[in-house]
């Protein structure tokens, strides 16, 4: 065997284990959704879900978002400074939180905090056999443990995002009204007359919720799925954070030429 | 190797092959297990012990061949019927798979909550009922990682116990308890057997254990079962499996190597032979 054949060999695996890992992921999503009738029955287990992967998130999202918009504010009055055009302070600051890094940063920091903490705890219930016990107690582990996991971070991803950007824009008032002098009525006036609605706030959410989705769906898959090992929960757990990172940046580059 | 007690089984195996990673697990298994006994599933590590109770379950299909449990054939079964099959199993668990989440309470409510709609009052005093049959209605808000192995397990076999299953599989239940608990377990699984007339299946490799309850005892090896009998047959040893199994000798029928090519070969001395 030629040492190309030799190195061609690996590429080839991984390709297909990948493609394989796509189906799979794409089967179990099925598999979620056609579950979620009988998920609806679990609603306590989907409203404590929701607390875990939400309410919990909540600090760590608010001082990003706080400082996140901060220090946008502080670049943009440097850059607009140079152009003479502070008062588009707020239209920018805002156009940026909500268009763009607040369902982005929530998203990747949602992978981190709760992302993580689902594959982590999902995994660990497989290795200790606790999917096994509910299976022998004719509990579909689906419809009761995966289904309201993913329903939960679908339904807190964009409410998540959207106090992202508020918290963002109270850090750009802090540093461009209180601190840079930038005019407070024109920072308000300016923003509120040029953001839309629909097409920047509305569209902001969808991509937050589809980031929600994949996120979800990625943290989700990587734990039912994670060989019943610490370390294979350990590698599961990075994998959730890296495909999901990667996902979350390139889904936000095609939602965005289509959504522009 | 069916017997007599064939007409009564509750759990028929006929012919079972199961391949796992290429290798034969079972080859052609037949055995039966009674209804109201407590069997013993024994063999050496890694002969399909586990697997059995998975077929049995539903959990793993095998490659071929028939087993019925209660007359249904369970690898034939779709999603609904298999899980109306398991509300009326009761699985003991080796590592006990309480849920970590909940205390021990709501670790034997579970399967209940999940399928009964009960008054409240009505469910708690069928969980309090049987945390007392297993003697820990005291610990009913401890929380799983509060408890000792033993204890885990007697909670686990409350939740087991809590439908008041036909059938009862118990995957090394023995494993890792003090003389205490372990004598505590096993004067649970002789109650609700004799009291309830529970059907219990039992795989453990404790035989001093086993021989304190089970009315029969299967010996697998090879893929097949090797040996059936009351405990005291087996202990007897009329074959080379069951002297070599029950004798505890190293060597026989189930080789201590593990297959491997020449030993003289592997240290090098190849030409010494010569």
């Amino acid at each position: 065997m030629s040492a190309d054949m030799k190195a061609g060999a690996p590429r080839g695996g991984m390709l297909v284990d990948g493609l394989a890992q796509v189906g799979a992921c794409g089967l179990f999503l099925l598999g979620m959704l056609g579950a979620i009738p009988r998920s609806l029955r679990h609603l306590r287990e989907i409203s404590r879900q929701i607390w875990f992967v939400g309410a919990m998130s909540l600090v760590i999202i608010m001082i990003s978002g706080l400082f996140v918009g901060m220090v946008l504010a502080l670049q943009l009055y440097y850059t607009l400074s140079i152009f003479g055009g502070t008062a588009a302070l707020g239209t920018v600051v805002a156009l940026s939180l909500y268009r763009e890094l607040g369902p982005v940063i929530t998203a990747l920091l949602f992978a981190g905090r709760a992302g993580t903490a689902m594959t982590a705890e999902i995994g660990l219930m497989r290795a200790t056999d606790q999917l096994a016990a509910m299976e022998m107690m004719a509990v579909d582990p689906i419809a009761f443990v995966a289904t309201p996991r993913f329903l939960a971070g679908v339904i807190a991803m964009p409410l998540l995002a959207n106090v992202f950007s508020m918290l963002g824009l109270l850090g750009a008032h802090l540093v461009g009204v209180t601190w840079l002098g930038v005019d407070n009525g024109t920072f308000w006036s300016n923003m509120t007359s040029n953001v839309d609605v629909w097409k920047d706030i509305v569209n902001g959410t969808w991509k937050a919720l589809a980031f929600g989705v994949v996120v979800s769906l990625i943290a989700v898959f990587q734990g039912y799925t994670a060989p019943p090992t610490s370390e294979g929960v350990a590698y599961a757990t990075t994998r959730t954070v890296v495909f999901a990172s990667i996902v979350v940046l390139a889904l936000d580059f095609v939602m965005t030429a289509f959504l522009m | 190797m069916p017997t007599a007690a064939a007409a009564d089984a509750l759990v028929e195996v006929r012919d079972l092959t199961t391949m796992l990673s290429g290798k034969a697990v079972f080859a052609g298994l037949s055995l039966d297990i009674p209804r109201g006994k407590v069997t013993a599933i024994m063999g050496p590590s890694g002969t399909g012990k586990t697997t059995l109770l998975k077929h049995i379950t539903g959990q793993m299909r095998p490659d071929r061949g028939v087993l019925r449990v209660d007359g249904q054939n369970v690898p034939a079964l779709g999603r609904e019927a298999l899980y109306a099959l398991r509300e009326r199993i009761g699985y003991l668990f080796q590592n006990s798979a309480l849920l970590t989440d909940y205390d021990v309470f709501e670790n034997v409510a579970f399967p209940l909550r999940q399928h009964a709609r009960l008054p409240e009052v009505l469910l708690r005093n069928i969980v309090l009922t049987k945390l007392q049959a297993v003697g820990l209605r005291g610990a009913a808000r401890l929380m799983p990682s509060e408890l000792s192995g033993g204890m885990a397990r007697r909670v686990a076999l409350a939740r087991a116990i809590v439908f008041d299953p036909m059938l009862i599989l118990y995957d090394e239940p023995f494993v890792g308890l003090d003389p205490i608990a372990l004598n505590q377990v096993l004067k649970l699984i002789r109650t609700l057997n004799r009291t309830l007339g529970i059907t219990s299946i039992l795989v453990a490799h404790e035989f001093a254990a086993v021989r304190q309850v089970a009315d029969l005892v299967h010996l697998i090896a090879n893929g097949q079962c090797v040996a059936s009998g009351t405990p005291e047959q087996l202990a007897r040893g009329e074959s080379d499996w069951t002297r070599q199994f029950f004798g505890g000798d190293a060597d026989g029928p189930v080789p201590f190597q593990y297959p491997a090519g020449d030993y003289a070969t592997a240290l090098g001395f190849t030409g010494a032979a010569a």
